[in-house]
C-alpha cells in the first residue's frame, strides 16, 4: 500500500473529495428577476456618457507601459447601478490594455517584408469573465486578434517600416458579458456572444491610441463602435448585452471619422432588410470614441512637449556649468 | 489658410499645390495630411532646385529641437549643438536605415566571403556626415558587408580578414535593404571604414595609413580598411 502512492508529491485524500455545491442566490420567486438590470440611459446614449450616481467615465490613457514603444489603457465604466441586495455586480465594466512591441527588426527566420509586419495578440486574463478563462488563447481570443488586425492594417502607413515587424499585445482585464449572469444561456457561454463585439471596439480604440502614442504613421484615427437591435426593431448605440434580453443582431466597426471610412466590420445575428441602418448606428458610437481619443492625445502631446521642454533647459543649464 | 500647431493622424495640414509633404504627413486626395500626433512645422524648401514649395512635417511631441524650431522655421541648422543632441536621443525611438544613410556598426563576425556587423547608429540620407543629428538605433539591425563591397579598388584582392576583427567599430554606408537576411552596407570609399579599432589586449589602435592601424605602445601593426579622419 505505501509502496504505490508517489512520495514526491502531495497526493490527493484516499478517500476522495466532493465538490462544493453552491446555494443558488434565490429567496422568493420573482428575486432573482428583480435584480435583473435594464438599460436606463436613451438608445442613442453613449456608454461613457451615461450619468449614473456612481459611475466612472470612460478612462482612456497612454504611456502606461514604460518599456513598450507605445501603450494604453481603456477603461468604460459599468452603466447601472449596483443593486442594493446583492454582492454580484449586475453588470460588467470593459477595462483593457494595450502594448506596442517595435518596430523592430524581423526575426532571421521571417521572409522578407517590404511593408510593416503586424502581428495582434488579443488574450482575456483568467479572471476577466465571470467564466474562467483558459491561459492559452481560445478561438475566440485568435478570432479576436484577425478582427483587431484587420482594423489596424487598413489605417497604418506600413510601406514607411520595410522589413519591420510591429506587435500589438491586447490584454483585457475585464471583458464584457454576453448576457445577464443569472439567466441560464449565459452559464457555459465561452465568449462567442454580444460581449464579443463591446470587446472588439475597446480592442481598436485602445490599440489605435498606443499605436499614436508610439507615432507609427496612420492614415487616420482609428476607433471602434457598437450598435444592436432589439427584438422590437429598435437600435441601440453601446449595448451592454446584460441589460437587454432580446438582441437579434449587432455590428461592430472600426471608423475613420475623418476620412468616413470603414476598415473592419463585424456583423452578428439577424440584420433583417437594412444592415445600412446598424452600420450607421455603430459608426455614430465611434465618433464618441474617437472624440475621446482626440482629447487624450492631445492632452499627452501637450504633457510630452513639456517634460521634453524641461529636460532640455535642464541639459542647458548643465552645460553652463560645466563651461 | 494657416496651418495647425499641434495635428493628429487625418488633421488636413493643406494643399498639395501649396506646400510639400514631409516626414509624419502623407497625401491623400491631392491634400497633405498628418499622419501621427505632434507639433507642425513648415520648413523652407531643402533643395529649391527641384521645388520651392515649403516642406510641411510633423515632429513627434518628444523632440525638442522641433518644438522650439516650430516657431522661427528656418533654425534648422543654427540649432546649438546641446538642443540638437539632446532630441536625437529621444526621437531615435523608431528610425529604420535607409539607402545611402551613413551608419556606425559595430563588426559581430568574419566570413570568408563577407563580414557581419550589427548597425548601433543612423545618420539620415540627406546629411552627408554622422554629426548631431544621427539617431541611436533602439535595436540593432543586422548588416552583411560583402567582400567586394568593403573598398573601390583591387576588389578582388580584398581579404575579409585583413579588413575587419570582430569588435571593430566601422562607418559605412547602406547600399541595400537586402533580402530576409540583414542590411546589405558598403565602405567603398576613403571616409568610410575602421573608426575604432582595438587590438587583443583591448588597447585602441591608432590608424597609420588607409590599410593599417598601429599599437603605439608596442609598435605592432594590424591590417584594417581605415577610415579616413576628418
Amino acid at each position: 500500500m505505501a509502496a504505490n502512492t508517489d512520495r514526491r508529491r502531495i497526493n490527493a485524500p484516499s478517500g476522495g473529495t466532493s465538490a462544493p455545491v453552491f446555494a443558488k442566490p434565490v429567496k422568493a420567486p420573482g428575486y432573482l428577476q428583480s435584480l435583473r438590470p435594464n438599460r436606463t440611459r436613451g438608445p442613442n446614449e453613449l456608454r461613457k456618457t451615461c450619468k449614473q450616481t456612481n459611475s466612472i467615465r470612460t478612462v482612456l490613457q497612454t504611456g502606461v507601459v514604460p518599456s513598450a514603444s507605445g501603450s494604453a489603457y481603456l477603461e468604460v465604466p459599468t452603466t447601472t447601478a449596483s443593486s442594493q441586495s446583492s454582492l454580484i455586480p449586475p453588470t460588467s465594466s470593459l477595462k483593457i490594455a494595450a502594448s506596442i512591441q517595435g518596430p523592430k527588426p524581423l526575426p532571421r527566420s521571417a521572409p522578407f517584408s517590404p511593408t510593416l509586419v503586424l502581428t495582434t495578440t488579443v488574450k482575456f486574463a483568467p479572471f476577466a469573465t465571470r467564466y474562467r478563462r483558459g491561459y492559452i488563447r481560445d478561438s475566440a481570443e485568435r478570432d479576436l486578434g484577425v478582427h483587431l488586425e484587420a482594423a489596424l492594417r487598413g489605417v497604418i502607413i506600413g510601406e514607411r517600416w520595410p522589413k519591420s515587424g510591429l506587435e500589438v499585445v491586447i490584454t483585457i482585464l475585464e471583458g464584457d458579458e454576453d448576457a445577464w449572469w443569472g439567466d441560464d444561456k449565459a452559464e457555459g457561454g465561452a465568449g462567442s456572444g454580444w460581449g464579443l463585439l463591446n470587446v472588439l471596439a475597446g480592442c481598436i480604440t485602445v490599440a489605435s491610441a498606443a499605436i499614436m502614442d508610439a507615432s507609427i504613421d496612420c492614415v487616420d484615427m482609428v476607433a471602434g463602435g457598437v450598435a444592436a437591435i432589439t427584438a422590437d426593431g429598435q437600435k441601440v448605440l453601446e449595448p451592454c448585452p446584460a441589460e437587454h434580453q432580446d438582441l437579434v443582431a449587432a455590428c461592430a466597426v472600426g471608423y475613420l471619422a475623418s476620412r468616413d471610412e470603414i476598415t473592419e466590420l463585424w456583423l452578428k445575428g439577424e440584420v433583417g432588410a437594412d444592415p445600412d441602418e446598424l452600420i450607421e448606428g455603430a459608426t455614430h458610437a465611434a465618433m464618441g470614441s474617437v472624440s475621446v481619443l482626440r482629447e487624450v492625445l492631445l492632452e499627452s502631446m501637450g504633457t510630452k512637449t513639456k517634460v521634453a521642454n524641461e529636460v532640455s533647459k535642464r541639459k542647458l543649464e548643465d552645460v553652463e556649468m560645466t563651461g | 489658410m494657416a496651418l495647425p500647431t499641434l495635428a493628429l493622424p487625418g488633421t488636413l495640414l493643406g494643399p498639395a499645390s501649396k506646400y510639400a509633404p514631409g516626414p509624419g504627413t502623407h497625401i491623400h486626395d491631392s491634400a497633405i495630411y498628418a499622419s501621427i500626433a505632434g507639433t507642425v512645422a513648415s520648413h523652407p524648401s531643402p533643395n529649391p532646385t527641384t521645388t520651392k514649395l515649403p516642406l510641411l512635417s510633423i515632429s513627434r511631441p518628444g523632440d525638442v529641437s522641433s518644438s522650439s524650431s516650430s516657431s522661427s522655421s528656418s533654425s534648422s541648422s543654427s540649432s546649438s549643438s546641446s538642443s540638437s543632441s539632446s532630441s536625437s536621443s529621444s526621437s531615435s525611438a523608431n528610425i529604420l536605415p535607409e539607402v545611402d544613410a551613413q551608419v556606425l556598426a559595430r563588426i559581430t563576425r568574419l566570413g570568408a566571403r563577407f563580414a557581419s556587423a550589427e548597425i548601433l547608429v543612423i545618420a539620415p540620407a540627406n546629411t552627408t556626415s554622422i554629426s548631431a543629428d544621427a539617431s541611436v538605433c533602439s535595436t540593432p539591425f543586422t548588416a552583411q558587408i560583402r567582400r567586394e563591397d568593403i573598398r573601390a579598388t583591387e576588389k578582388d584582392k580584398v581579404t575579409v580578414q585583413d579588413s575587419f576583427r570582430v569588435g571593430d567599430l566601422i562607418r559605412a554606408v547602406v547600399i541595400s535593404l537586402g533580402d530576409q537576411g540583414g542590411y546589405y552596407l558598403s565602405t567603398a570609399k576613403n571616409e568610410l571604414g575602421v573608426v575604432v579599432a582595438r587590438g587583443e589586449g583591448g588597447e585602441v589602435l591608432v590608424p597609420v595609413s588607409w590599410k593599417e592601424v598601429r599599437d603605439m605602445r608596442t609598435g605592432r601593426g594590424e591590417a584594417r580598411k581605415v577610415a579616413k579622419p576628418f
